[in-house]
């Protein structure tokens, strides 16, 4: 059969004809998304728990079914509609006026024994065609995680992840916008947004006090596979209860050391870059308030331009975003947010401001009818034009 | 037209198979009871049950029978907070409903009973209940020739510790809750649950994270944990803690089961929340805070709307459940005072 008719075949076969929820987890326990998400794909406080404790409900380990006794831990996750992009000031502006595939992500996800479980994202590759959007393929997450190693401070993830030091998930935010400073970076530097491949520790005890650290390869900016260099240490604190996502307070801070290279130049030494954030998540009943700086000193090596490194020894980048959001119900949410990022003229690069706005309704809990406004404006140093890009999007984004 | 790269293809085609499998925290309709091998059910033995269950002669001083904290009436508990026994002694804990209760691995709020016939004994030699030693209790109910024929009948002995245990066990298995208008929906029929009442079994199911305990058929995961309540005062509960003298089992109690829930106020184990509202309320400030709370305890952030809706919902799970009147005990028997006497 091909394999395009068994897929929709497939498809159809999982519609679901009330609110059930079908992901890998919801459809294990017999549950609905909005068991772990406020605001699908956002993590609440209760699956803020269920993550850190290792994919296992927290209390409730040994009741818990392996891989080999539940539903199968497979899901998808689609997301299409249609994108309005309008660019101004580029040279060669990318408009876009038509229906899109935005993403097609592939997830299994499960225990595989007391203290042993596992998530993978695969994003498959879609060839692009006339009139069609493609992807390319890449396994965006793999990883094994041992929990409860003795004691709930030591906890252990290895293989490919979104690190800790990403204080809002780049992979489960609201908007379709990115956050502006997670993936903003050098030519070929460590943006933060990127998985990483290493290991992570984290732990929490009956306080409020929660810690992760790590150890990574450094993902693009460490391309000849170089001995790992990138180090960071997280540490937040939770205050009332809750893990500050929808209820109690957090706070956060986090610090990052690693080595990159130039991209252009894979035969210079690799140089030191440091981050250090501060982030919080501040909850008013059904309000969020996410706030997060970024500090980032750069080797001036790697901003390099047609092999001449800018003046100085070190560029600081500043950065963050406000993002304001109100989930009277399970079914609606509003958004809006404002991102900036600073940097030095000799980057090359301006300062980039980028406002969004936009609202997710979920007429069933694992589909999210999703609308969007975004407004990114960058103006880079010297005389080049200011570039400007709008972005209007009315998507769906369906998890089964 | 390209095909699918063959991984992607088989990958979601195996998501469609097993996607309407139960969870493991569903909430199915009620199985058949379960029945332990050794006390088998049988009518004659649910009769003597009935019988017992309603005999304040099993007291110390003949005025509490289990039927006086466990009123058919009102759900087979009571509306007190917490219940009076002999001598006018007030217990600590809530006397929860006997209805469903067969289908618990555990009985009592700390679990000190792994079934029911371990649990019919309990209040008996409870000094605070009925303040009745068992061999009294055993030399009482074999001078009533009655009793003493139909232990013989059912048990083939005279009246025995074990027999009593096991004729009160098989007559509460029988109390059992009917379909409510959550199964008859779970059946197919879409009108059995109101629109309130739908949009709290998603929240039951989701936000309110609520089927993370009162999972499967009896809506408990027949395990145990602290909320936090009671646990500030001077000497709280113990609760689990003092069965297993384990450290973690600290003020955690028993997850009762939700079926008929509605008719057996007040509630927790302390019967300190008078309403399910209040019960919701202590769940969406994300129970009372201590060392010990439960990590499954998180606010819930509901909305005034969304608190009814969970009303509504607990409300839909009232079935039918059987309200028996107090069976004429035997007639060589001495009149037995109190509720649990004669009718």
């Amino acid at each position: 059969m091909n394999a395009r008719i068994a897929l929709w075949l497939a498809l159809g076969s999982l519609l679901p004809s009330t609110a059930a929820a079908v992901p890998v987890f919801a459809r294990k326990y017999g549950v609905n998304c909005t068991l772990c998400h406020s605001a699908y794909p956002r993590l609440n406080d209760f699956g803020t728990r269920f993550r850190m404790n290792g994919y296992q409900l927290p209390g409730k380990e040994s009741e818990e079914r392996t891989v080999l006794e539940t539903p199968a831990p497979f899901a998808a996750r689609i997301s299409g509609g249609f994108d309005l992009v309008r660019q101004y000031g580029a040279a060669s502006p990318e408009d876009v006026t038509q229906f899109r595939l935005e993403g097609l992500d592939l997830l299994s996800a499960g225990v595989l024994g007391r203290h042993l479980g596992y998530l993978a994202v695969y994003v498959p590759p879609i060839p692009a065609a006339r009139g069609l959007a493609g992807q390319e393929g890449t396994l965006e997450m793999a990883s094994a995680v041992f929990r409860h190693l003795g004691t709930s401070w030591l906890n252990l993830r290895v293989g490919r992840f979104e690190p800790a030091y990403v204080a809002f998930s780049a992979k489960r935010q609201l908007s379709a916008s990115p956050y502006e400073i997670y993936g903003f970076a050098s030519p070929g530097g460590p943006a933060m947004d990127e998985t990483q491949e290493g290991l992570e520790l984290w732990g929490w005890g009956r306080g409020g006090v929660r810690y992760a650290a790590g150890w990574v390869n450094g993902a693009s900016s460490n391309l000849l596979r170089d001995v790992p260099a990138d180090a960071y240490l997280r540490l937040w604190y939770v205050l009332g209860e809750g893990e500050g996502q929808t209820a109690g307070q957090r706070l956060g801070i986090t610090g990052q050391v690693g080595l990159a290279r130039p991209q252009a130049n894979q035969a210079a030494a690799r140089e030191a870059f440091f981050r250090v954030a501060a982030d919080a998540s501040l909850n008013l009943r059904q309000w969020n308030l996410a706030l997060q700086a970024v500090w980032t000193r750069d080797p001036a090596s790697l901003w390099a331009a047609g092999g001449v490194a800018p003046s100085g020894t070190a560029l600081d980048i500043w950065g963050g975003f406000a993002e304001l959001s109100f989930m009277p119900e399970v079914s609606w949410v509003l958004f809006a947010r404002g991102d900036a990022v600073f940097v030095p003229p000799e980057t090359g690069r301006g300062e980039v401001l980028r406002t969004t706005a936009g609202a997710r309704f979920y007429p069933v809990d694992n589909l999210a009818v999703h609308l969007e406004y975004s407004y990114r404006r960058e103006a880079p140093a010297g005389t080049s034009p200011e570039l400007t890009d709008h972005l209007a999007t009315a998507r769906v984004d369906f998890a089964f | 037209m390209r095909p699918l790269p063959r991984i992607t293809a088989v990958f979601i085609a195996a998501l469609a198979a097993p996607a309407l499998a139960q969870g493991l925290l569903a909430n199915r309709p009620l199985p058949a009871m379960p029945v332990p091998a050794d006390n088998p059910q049988d009518q004659a033995k649910i009769d003597l049950g009935h019988q017992l269950y309603f005999d304040g002669r099993l007291s110390a001083d003949g005025t509490i029978s289990c039927a006086t904290c466990h009123v058919p009436k009102t759900g087979w508990a009571n509306h007190h907070p917490t219940d009076t026994g002999i001598r006018g002694q007030v217990g600590k804990r809530n006397s929860g409903t006997i209805i469903d209760a067969g289908y618990m691995r555990y009985q009592f709020w700390d679990g000190r009973a792994a079934s029911l016939e371990e649990q019919a004994l309990g209040p008996i030699h409870n000094p605070i209940e009925m303040g009745e030693t068992l061999e009294n209790v055993v030399r009482k109910l074999n001078a009533i020739p009655g009793y003493r024929e139909q232990f013989r009948r059912v048990f083939g002995t005279d009246v025995t510790q074990e027999g009593i245990a096991k004729a009160i066990a098989a007559f509460e298995r029988t109390i059992v809750s009917g379909p409510s208008p959550y199964d008859r929906f779970r059946m197919g029929e879409a009108n059995a649950l109101g629109a309130s009442a739908r949009r709290g079994l998603e929240l039951f199911n989701g936000k309110g994270h609520c089927t993370s305990c009162h999972g499967g058929p009896a809506f408990s995961d027949d395990s145990f944990h602290n909320l936090g309540v009671g646990m500030a005062a001077a000497e709280p509960d113990p609760g689990r803690e003092a069965i297993t003298h384990d450290r973690r089992d600290r003020g955690r109690f028993k997850t009762p089961g939700l079926r008929n829930v509605a008719e057996t106020s007040p509630y927790l184990h302390d019967g300190s929340a008078k309403t399910l509202r209040d019960v919701i309320d202590l769940y969406d400030r994300g129970g009372e805070p201590n060392p010990d709370l439960d990590p499954l305890m998180v606010p819930l952030g509901l909305t005034e709307r969304e608190k009814q809706d969970l009303v509504a919902f607990l409300e839909a799970l009232t079935g039918p459940a059987p309200v028996l009147e107090a069976p004429p005990l035997s007639p060589d028997a001495p009149p037995a005072p109190g509720a649990g006497g004669q009718p």
